[in-house]
C-alpha cells in the first residue's frame, strides 16, 4: 500500500519455489517530496478508517439539509507547503447497521450512486459541492490558511496525479478534490475510484457567461459533447432547473417603524417626555431581500424549450416556489444601540470633574461651604420646621443653588430636559404637600413575579426603584443629550440631591425601606443605606422634639406633634462623639414615665418596650421588662464584606475567636445596658431567660422542706468564669437605649455614602447600573415578544439571562463579557423586528384575510427559523399570490424611473404586458444527468452529472463524469 | 499548600441557641469536645481543607450565635455561602419546630437560591431524645435537604456531614465554579465557525 521503491532481482531461474524466485529489498532513502505528500495522504485516509467501500442507503428528501454533517481537518505538508486536508461527511444512523454483507461486492461507490439521486437537488444549506455533486461525503485538500493558492496547471496536475495514486493505492472510495485557484473562485477538481469505474470532477469557472450557454439549450449541448456518446438514441437526461429572484428591500413596502423623534418631543411639551420608558425596534426594514427560487424539478428534453430566443420557463407556472429572506447585516436597532453605547461608557477613564471642567468643581467646593452655612442657619434654634418644609420646595431650592452656579451655555443637559428628569426621578418634589412619612417607598415586588427573579438573577434592583429609573435616565441622556458630558452632568445633580435630602431629612423615594437589600446592585444598598441614615436622624430629631417637650411640659399628654421649642432640641447633632441614640415613639415615654409614678419601683426604670410575657425578676417581684434597644447597623455588602475579612483575618486561634467576640459585643453590651436600665434590681440569669433562655436550666427538687420546688440556674457555659456574658454583664450600666451610644453612626456613614456617590465617575456609574439597564431591557424585549411569540426569541432569551446573570453575580464581573450578552439582546431584538417586517409584508399584522392567516402566520415563523421555506401552492396558494403582488409592484416602482436596459432575460408571464412580474432571475442553476456508457459504447452504464451556474457575474460549469477504466 | 485547593467554600451553621453549632464545628476542625464553650457573640470562623474525590476544598466556616436578639446581626454573613448546616438538638423540640423560620431567615438574606442545605440532628448521645429520626428525614424531605443525625460528643456523624455537604456543592454545577478566580478554562458557548463550508446559498447572488 505504502509507496515503495521496489528492486526486484531474479534469483535462481530454475528455481521451482515461485516464493523464493524472488526476494525484495525496500528502499525509502530516495523517496521524493512528492511521493513523500502521496503517502502522508494515504496515511491519513488510513487513519479516517476510509478505505473500501461505503455503505449507505439511497438518500431521504431534504437529507443533504436536515441531517447534521461531521467534519475533520489535518494538515498535510508537500514539501514546506501546507495544505489542509478535510473530511466532511453527513452522520446517518443507519450506515452502522447496515451489514456490508448487503453490498454487492462491485457496487459503485456511495458518491457515484449520489450523483443521480433525486431527493437532493437544490438543498437550501449545504457546502457549495454538496450543492453541486449532491455527494453525501467527500475529502478536500486546499492550501492552508495564509498558504497561496495553487494557479499554475502543473502544480495543479501535480496534485491531482497524487490524488490518483493516494485513493488507488489505498482503495478508498470517497471522492478527493482539490481546491485550485484563488479560494474566493471556489474551484475544485477531483475524482472519485471505484472497482473498474472512475469518476472525475471538473470544473469550469468564468465571469461572464458566454452567449450561447446562457440558456438551456446551450447547456445540453455542453453535456451531450462532454459525455460524447455514441449511442442512438441517446439515452434520456434528466433535468432540473431553479430560478432565483430577487426582492430588493423597501421599494414598495415601507417600513411601518419610524424611529422615534426625540428631539421633537423634548422641544415641546416638557412633561411629555417618558424617560421610563426603553426604544425598541429596527430603524430600517432588518428585511434586506426576499428570495424567490422557483423550481422544475426532473424536466425531460423536449417537453420544455428554452433557448436564445424562446422560454417556456414561466416562473409563475413553476411547480415548486420557495423563498428564503436575507437580513440585513447590522440592523440598526434601537435597543441594542441604545445599550451599546451605554456600555461604551464603561470604558471611559475621565472623572465628572476632568469631563465637566475645572471650574465647575471650583464651584461645587464653594457651593459645599454654601451648604454648610446652610446647615449651620438650620441649625440654629429658630430654624424651620422640618414638617412644614414641602419636599418640592426643598428640590426646588437645591435646582437654584445649581442654576446660580453653572451658566446655562455650560450645561450639558438644558434645564428643561432636567427638570423633567428630576421631576421623572424624584416625583415626590411635585407633590405639593407631600408628608414625607408618606412619601416612604416603593415595595418589594411579590416573590413569585417576574420582576423579582430577574432582580434577584441579575443582582440589579427592583424595576420601579430609583436606581432602576436612575439607570434608565443615564442611558437616555447618554444617547440623546450629550453622551458621557451629560451623564456626568446628571450624576451631578444626583449626588447634589441626595446631600440635600440627607441635610433636610427627606426620605429618598423609591427605595424599599429596611436594611440594603444585598440581593441588589451595590449603587441600590449606597441608597438604601442613605435613606436608612435619614430615617435614623429623622427618628432621632423626632424623639428630641418630643423629649424636649416632655421635659418642657413635664406630662405624657403632651407628647404628640408639638411645635420645636426652641433651643435644646437642635443641639450639635453632627457631631457624632457626642452623640447618642435616642429611642422615640411617644407611648414608651408615657409608658415609663407612668411606670416611674408607680410606688415601689426601687429606682428609675428607663426604656421599657414591654413586659417580657409574666415573668418577673427572680430577686424582686418586679414583672420582667423587655427593653427598648438599639438596632444594629445596618450594611451594605461592602462594608460587610470589609468586615467579614477583618473577623477573619483574626484566625481561628482562640485568642482570634476571643477577639473576635470582643469586636462583636458591642451590641450585646447595648442590650445589657438597657436591660438594666428597663429591670433595676435584675442579675445577669434574668437576662439571660430574656436573650438566650435555653441557658437558664430550670430542674424541679424536692427542698429540705419535702417540697417540690423549680429551681433555676444559668446552664454550664454562661458560669464559665471571665467568660465573654458575664464579663460584659458586669461592665454595663443602666442605661437606656436613648442615652446609650450609637451603635450605628448615621452621620459618618451618611458622610460615608455620599462621598462615595461623589467619587465614582461616569464609567463606575455605568458599571454599577448595567445591571438594572440590561434588567429594564430584558424585560423590554419579553413585553415585545409577547406580542410576536416566536419561540426561538424565548429560548435566547433564557439563555441571554442565564448568561448575564452567571456574570453579573460573579464577585467581580468581567464588564468585557457583557459586550456578548448585549449583542445577543441586540439579535434577539432584530430577530422580533423581522418577524414584524414580514407580518407585514404578508399583510398578517391588518388580519383581514382570515382564511389564511393560520397558514401566513406558519409561513412566516418558518421564514424566521429555516434557510428556506416552501411555498404551498407556489404561484397560486396565498403566500405565493402575495409574494407575486409584491414582485409585481416592486417592478412597476422600479420601471417608473429610468432602467438600465433590459436585455436581460424577463421572468414575465405575458408578453402583451409591458413590464414584466417579474425581473430578470438573478440565479440560473440547471442540472442535468444521465446514465451513459463512457468512454465505449460497450462500456457499463455509468452517472454522468453536470450542474450549471448563472448569475450576473459568474458562469459555472461543475461536471461529474464517470468512465470504465476497465479496458482503459 | 494552598496551591493545589480546587475551590474555597463558604459554610454556614445556623440554628437556635445550645443544639451545639460550635461544638460540631469544633469536633470537625479540631476533633475535640469541650462541653463548656461558651456561647458565640455573634459569628466565628474557622477554616479546614478536606479533599473529597481527590479534590481539595477550603472551608472557611462561619458559626453563627442562634439567640433571637443576634438574628438582627448574623444575617448579613449569609451572603455568598455555598452551603449551610441547619443544626437542631434531638433532645429538645421546640428547637425542631423553629426549624422552618431558619429556612425562612435563609431564604431572605441568602444571595443564591442554589445552595446546598443540609439538616442535622445534634446530641444523639442524650438519653431524652424528643425528637424521632424519621421526623428530621420527612422535614428534610420536605425542604429538599441533605439529613443526618450527629453527636458532637460522641463525633458520630459529624465527619461525614461535612464531606457529604462539600461533595454536594461540587456536584452543583454553577454552585463553586464562580469562586475560582481567573483559573477556570473559559468554555466558549460558540461554536468553532466552519472554515470550508460556505453557508448555503454561497454560489448564488
Amino acid at each position: 500500500m505504502h509507496l515503495e521503491r521496489n528492486k526486484h532481482r531474479a534469483k535462481m531461474a530454475a528455481d521451482g519455489d515461485p516464493e523464493s524466485e524472488v526476494f525484495e529489498i525496500t528502499d525509502f532513502t530516495t523517496a521524493s517530496e512528492w511521493e513523500r505528500f502521496i503517502s502522508r495522504v494515504e496515511e491519513v485516509l488510513n487513519d479516517w478508517k476510509l478505505i473500501g467501500s461505503g455503505v449507505g442507503k439511497p438518500l431521504e428528501k431534504g437529507e443533504l439539509t436536515s441531517g447534521s454533517w461531521e467534519e475533520h481537518t489535518q494538515e498535510i505538508n508537500f514539501a514546506d507547503f501546507r495544505f489542509i486536508i478535510t473530511h466532511h461527511c453527513l452522520k446517518q444512523e443507519s450506515a452502522e447497521s447496515q451489514s456490508r454483507d448487503e453490498q454487492e461486492e462491485d457496487a459503485y461507490p456511495l458518491a457515484m450512486q449520489d450523483l443521480l439521486c433525486m431527493n437532493n437537488d437544490f438543498p437550501p444549506r449545504a457546502h457549495c459541492l454538496v450543492r453541486w455533486f449532491g455527494v453525501r461525503e467527500f475529502l478536500v485538500i486546499s492550501p492552508g490558511a495564509n498558504c497561496e493558492a495553487v494557479v499554475s496547471e502543473s502544480k495543479c496536475n501535480l496534485l491531482l496525479s497524487s490524488v490518483s495514486i493516494a485513493l488507488a493505492n489505498t482503495g478508498c472510495q470517497v471522492p478527493l478534490l482539490v481546491q485550485i485557484q484563488q479560494k474566493w473562485r471556489k474551484v475544485y477538481a477531483g475524482e472519485c475510484q471505484g472497482p473498474g469505474v472512475r469518476t472525475d470532477f471538473e470544473m469550469v469557472h468564468l465571469r461572464k457567461a458566454p452567449g450561447q450557454y446562457t440558456h438551456l439549450s446551450g447547456l445540453l449541448d455542453v453535456f451531450k459533447n462532454k459525455i460524447g456518446c455514441p449511442l442512438t438514441p441517446l439515452p434520456p437526461i434528466s433535468i432540473s432547473i431553479r430560478f432565483t429572484f430577487v426582492l430588493q428591500d423597501g421599494q414598495q413596502c415601507s417600513w411601518p417603524q419610524q424611529p422615534p423623534d426625540f428631539d421633537a418631543l423634548l422641544a415641546g411639551e416638557v412633561g411629555g417626555v417618558e424617560f421610563g420608558k426603553l426604544p425598541f425596534g429596527a430603524c430600517e426594514d432588518p428585511i434586506s431581500e426576499l428570495h424567490l427560487a422557483t423550481t422544475w424539478p426532473n424536466l425531460t428534453e423536449g417537453i420544455v424549450v428554452d433557448n436564445d430566443v424562446y422560454s417556456d420557463l414561466d416562473p409563475l407556472q413553476a411547480p415548486h416556489w420557495s423563498v428564503r429572506v436575507r437580513k440585513a447585516d447590522n440592523p440598526q436597532c434601537l435597543l441594542g444601540e441604545f445599550l451599546m453605547e451605554f456600555f461604551k461608557l464603561c470604558c471611559r477613564k475621565e472623572t465628572s470633574e476632568e469631563i465637566l471642567g475645572r471650574s465647575a468643581v471650583e464651584e461645587e467646593g464653594k457651593e459645599n461651604s454654601d451648604i454648610s452655612q446652610a446647615l449651620s442657619k438650620l441649625t440654629e434654634p429658630a430654624a424651620v420646621p422640618i414638617h412644614k418644609l414641602s419636599v418640592s420646595s426643598m428640590v426646588h431650592s437645591a435646582r437654584k443653588r445649581i442654576r446660580r452656579n453653572r451658566r446655562a451655555e455650560e450645561s450639558p443637559i438644558n434645564n428643561d430636559v432636567l427638570n423633567s428628569i428630576l421631576l421623572y426621578l424624584f416625583p415626590d418634589a411635585a407633590l405639593d404637600k407631600a408628608d414625607s412619612s408618606e412619601v416612604r417607598s416603593t415595595q418589594e415586588p411579590a416573590r413569585d413575579s417576574e420582576d423579582y427573579h430577574l432582580y434577584n438573577q441579575l443582582k440589579s434592583a427592583p424595576s420601579d426603584s430609583l436606581t432602576s429609573r436612575l439607570a434608565l435616565c443615564v442611558c437616555v441622556v447618554n444617547f440623546h443629550h450629550g453622551g458621557v458630558r451629560a451623564v456626568a452632568h446628571l450624576w451631578q445633580e444626583f449626588v447634589l440631591e441626595m446631600r440635600y435630602r440627607w441635610e433636610n431629612n427627606c426620605l429618598i423615594y423609591g427605595l424599599a425601606g429596611g436594611a440594603p437589600d444585598l440581593r441588589c446592585c451595590l449603587l441600590h444598598q449606597k441608597l438604601q443605606m442613605l435613606n436608612c441614615c435619614i430615617e435614623r436622624k429623622r427618628a432621632r430629631d423626632d424623639g428630641r422634639k418630643s423629649g424636649a417637650s416632655d421635659r418642657s411640659r413635664l406630662g405624657p399628654e403632651s407628647a404628640g406633634p408639638a411645635e420645636v421649642s426652641p433651643g435644646k432640641s437642635w443641639d450639635s447633632w453632627s457631631d457624632s462623639e457626642e452623640e447618642f441614640f435616642e429611642c422615640l415613639s411617644d407611648t414608651e415615654e408615657m409608658k415609663d414615665t407612668e411606670s416611674e409614678k408607680k410606688p415601689g419601683s426601687k429606682s428609675r426604670a428607663e426604656g421599657r418596650l414591654q413586659p417580657h410575657g409574666k415573668l418577673t425578676l427572680l430577686k424582686s417581684p418586679e414583672p420582667l421588662y423587655i427593653p427598648v434597644t438599639q438596632e444594629p447597623a445596618p450594611m451594605t455588602e461592602d462594608l460587610l464584606e470589609e468586615q467579614s475579612e477583618v473577623l477573619a483575618k483574626l484566625g481561628t486561634s482562640a485568642e482570634g475567636a476571643h477577639l473576635r467576640a470582643r469586636m462583636q459585643s458591642a451590641c450585646l453590651l447595648s442590650d445589657m445596658e438597657s436591660f438594666k436600665a428597663a429591670n433595676p434590681g435584675c442579675c445577669l440569669e434574668d437576662f439571660v431567660r430574656w436573650y438566650s433562655p435555653r441557658d437558664y436550666v430550670e430542674e424541679e427538687e424536692v427542698d429540705e422542706a419535702g417540697q417540690t420546688v423549680v429551681r433555676g440556674d444559668l446552664s454550664a457555659r454562661m458560669k464559665i468564669p471571665g467568660n465573654m456574658w458575664v464579663e460584659a454583664w458586669e461592665t454595663a450600666k443602666a442605661t437606656p437605649a436613648r442615652r446609650q451610644k450609637r451603635l450605628f453612626d448615621d452621620t459618618k456613614e451618611a458622610e460615608k455614602v455620599l462621598h462615595y456617590l461623589s467619587q465614582q465617575k461616569p464609567s463606575d456609574l455605568t458599571r454599577h447600573l448595567m445591571p438594572c439597564v440590561l434588567h429594564a431591557a430584558l424585560l423590554k424585549i419579553k413585553e415585545e415578544e409577547a406580542t410576536e411569540d416566536i419561540a426561538s426569541v424565548r429560548k435566547a432569551l433564557q439563555q441571554v439571562t442565564a448568561h448575564a446573570s452567571k456574570l453579573l453575580r460573579h464577585p467581580n464581573p468581567d464588564f468585557k463579557k457583557l459586550e456578548d450578552v448585549i449583542v445577543q439582546m441586540s439579535a434577539v431584538e432584530a430577530v422580533i423586528a423581522c418577524s414584524r417586517s414580514l407580518k407585514a409584508k404578508f399583510g398578517i399584522a391588518g388580519g383581514q384575510r382570515e382564511d389564511d392567516t393560520d397558514e401566513l402566520q406558519r409561513f412566516v415563523s418558518c421564514l424566521l427559523e429555516e434557510p428556506e421555506v416552501s411555498v404551498v401552492g407556489a404561484g397560486r396558494g396565498p403566500a405565493g399570490s402575495i409574494i407575486h403582488k409584491l414582485f409585481v409592484s416592486s417592478q412597476r416602482a422600479a420601471l417608473l424611473a429610468p432602467m438600465e436596459d433590459e436585455a436581460g432575460r424577463s421572468g414575465g408571464t405575458d408578453d402583451r404586458k409591458a413590464v414584466p412580474d417579474f425581473p430578470p432571475p438573478a440565479g440560473r442553476e440547471v442540472l442535468l444527468r444521465t446514465c451513459v456508457p463512457r468512454p465505449a459504447p460497450y462500456s457499463k452504464a455509468l452517472p454522468q452529472r453536470l450542474f450549471c451556474v448563472l448569475t450576473r457575474d459568474e458562469f459555472r460549469l461543475a461536471g461529474a463524469f464517470s468512465s470504465d477504466t476497465c479496458f482503459f | 499548600m494552598d496551591d493545589d485547593v480546587l475551590t474555597t467554600l463558604k459554610i454556614l451553621i445556623i440554628g437556635e441557641s445550645g443544639v451545639g453549632k460550635s461544638s460540631l464545628l469544633l469536633r470537625f476542625t479540631d476533633d475535640t469536645f469541650n462541653p463548656e464553650l461558651a456561647a458565640t457573640i455573634g459569628v466565628d470562623f474557622k477554616v479546614k481543607t478536606i479533599a473529597i474525590d481527590g479534590n481539595r476544598a477550603k472551608l472557611a466556616i462561619w458559626d453563627t450565635a442562634g439567640q433571637e436578639r443576634f438574628r438582627t446581626l448574623t444575617p448579613s454573613y449569609y451572603r455568598g455561602a455555598q452551603g449551610v448546616i441547619l443544626v437542631y438538638d434531638v433532645s429538645k423540640w421546640d428547637t425542631f419546630t423553629r426549624l422552618e423560620n431558619w429556612l425562612n431567615e435563609l431564604e431572605t438574606y441568602c444571595t443564591r437560591n442554589d445552595l446546598v442545605k443540609m439538616l442535622v440532628g445534634n446530641k444523639i448521645d442524650k438519653d431524652n431524645r424528643e425528637v424521632d429520626r424519621n421526623e428530621g428525614l420527612k422535614f428534610a424531605r420536605k425542604h429538599s435537604m441533605l439529613f443526618i443525625e450527629a453527636s458532637a460528643k460522641t463525633r458520630d456523624g459529624v465527619q461525614c456531614a461535612f464531606e457529604e455537604l462539600v461533595e454536594k456543592i461540587l456536584q452543583t454545577p454553577g454552585l463553586w465554579e464562580s469562586s475560582i478566580q481567573n483559573h477556570g478554562v473559559q468554555l466558549s458557548d460558540h461554536k468553532q465557525q466552519h472554515q470550508g463550508a460556505c453557508g448555503g446559498y454561497c454560489s448564488l447572488v
